[in-house]
């Protein structure tokens, strides 16, 4: 018995390693010039679990969101995000797939974002770069 | 099953961690040892909150390079007097280090952004000397301070230096099981975050819908950061004290109208998602002085 929880726990050790490795070649492929301040969100999914991310994006700056990761049956993460009353503002699985989205706010805003894949099971991560918007290509209210 | 388990195993080495992180740091406030009985464990919600939410929580409040980024983006001018003094940074150790330290990363990345380098020279000093406290004191090394120096013109990539900086000291806090002083530590950088935006609101004429906007959203926010607080009441006499202060700064929130912009209206165009909302107020006067009353007490307490 004691081998078999040796076992579990060496193997979610190596899991979380293949999630923080999933974290830095997320980075290196994606990040570009985009600053990051080190957060990163990682989760290993099972039976359609999601994993839910807050975060404050405020207006001026472009952020973009880095979904990592591959199910087990090689499905891509996808993003749900919703405004702080709970409401849904867009489900990327509606979308062509991309390896990464840009965000521009008019407005500084906490959003939800769900985290999922829409089969299959595996780890997944989120990164989110930021960089100033050009003034005169920012939104306005 | 087998998932189940490792879920499970998962969960218990994140909940070991953040109870020993609890209980690491209680010194800094002054505090009793934390009660070490069965029964109060048995009891005590911060063995029950699996590690990933905590980490849910904490992650919800913007990072002072965050911050500072979008400071610099609306070019707010530079006012010395509502930052804290680097020269305190000595006597503070323990969680009430780690929230000084949350505090001074923010003024220092607020004084660069506003070009002031001499400034933001002495707060990196204070930084250096918290962060020697708790191992971080290489993330901050003589080293790197020369290299930011050499990039003052070049304040985008002093930007991704402050990124890649405060990437480590969160990682490092998690690794060395000091989650306890990574809250402190955000709790302090988002506090003088809106410490900042306050004293800005009550000085600046340019966007003062913007800066507003920061405060209108926070009665979003707080839950998450009552939650972050309420976790471990039972067992560490300052979280009970923070959460105080965090429910007075609540009520102070929750008295302001509803006045965040409508909508967003969200379009995808290629790989850009862009959401733009109407309307949106400005805080009056009155109401800064409300809110500041009330985020003042805690700033107090953790200074």
């Amino acid at each position: 018995m004691r081998l078999l929880y040796l076992g579990l726990f060496l193997g979610t050790l190596g899991a979380q390693s293949s999630c923080r490795q999933l974290v830095s070649s997320c980075r290196e492929a994606y990040m570009d010039n985009f600053s990051w301040d080190g957060r990163y969100w990682r989760a290993e999914l099972y039976n359609n679990e999601t994993t839910t991310i807050y975060y404050t994006f405020f207006r001026g700056l472009r952020y973009r969101l880095i979904p990592c990761g591959t199910s087990s049956t090689q499905s891509r993460p996808h993003l749900r995000l919703y405004n702080a009353d709970n409401v849904l503002l867009l489900d990327t699985r509606q979308q062509p797939n991309q390896p990464y989205w840009e965000l521009e706010l008019s407005s500084t805003q906490l959003l939800m974002i769900e985290l999922y894949y829409p089969s299959g099971e595996g780890c997944i991560a989120l990164l989110i770069g930021y960089q100033m918007q050009e003034a005169a290509a920012s939104l306005r209210h | 099953m087998k998932a189940n388990y490792m879920a499970s195993v998962a969960w218990r080495v994140g909940i070991h961690l953040f109870s020993v992180g609890v209980g690491s740091g209680l010194v800094g406030f002054g505090c009793a040892p934390a009660p070490s009985d069965a029964s109060s464990k048995a009891v005590d919600s911060a063995f029950v909150v699996p590690w990933e939410e905590v980490e849910g929580y904490m992650k919800a409040a913007p990072s002072p390079v965050q911050v500072a980024a979008w400071l610099r983006r609306e070019r707010v001018g530079f006012y010395r007097e509502p930052l804290h003094d680097p020269t305190l940074a000595g006597r503070y150790s323990g969680l009430q280090g780690a929230a000084n330290l949350g505090i001074y990363l923010t003024d220092m990345a607020y004084a660069h952004a506003t070009g002031q380098y001499q400034v933001a020279y002495e707060y990196l000093s204070a930084v250096q000397r918290l962060a020697s406290r708790y191992g971080l004191e290489d993330i901050f090394s003589v080293e790197r301070l020369k290299t930011l120096d050499r990039l003052q013109d070049k304040p985008d990539s002093i930007q991704h230096l402050f990124g890649q900086y405060y990437g480590e000291v969160q990682d490092r806090l998690v690794e060395t099981g000091q989650q306890a002083l990574l809250r402190h530590m955000i709790l302090g950088g988002w506090l003088e975050s809106l410490h900042i935006v306050l004293a800005l609101l009550g000085k600046e004429s340019i966007d003062r819908k913007a800066l507003s906007e920061v405060i209108f959203l926070q009665p979003h926010l707080m839950p998450l950061l009552i939650r972050l607080y309420a976790i471990d009441t039972l067992h560490s006499p300052a979280s009970r004290q923070i959460l105080a202060h965090l429910d007075t700064l609540n009520q102070a929130f929750k008295a302001l109208p509803r006045a965040l912009p409508t909508g967003p209206q969200t379009t995808v165009s290629g790989r850009t998602i862009r959401m733009v909302t109407s309307g949106g107020m400005e805080l009056r006067p009155d109401q800064v002085k409300e809110v500041q009353k009330a985020l003042n007490k805690l700033r107090d307490f953790l200074t």
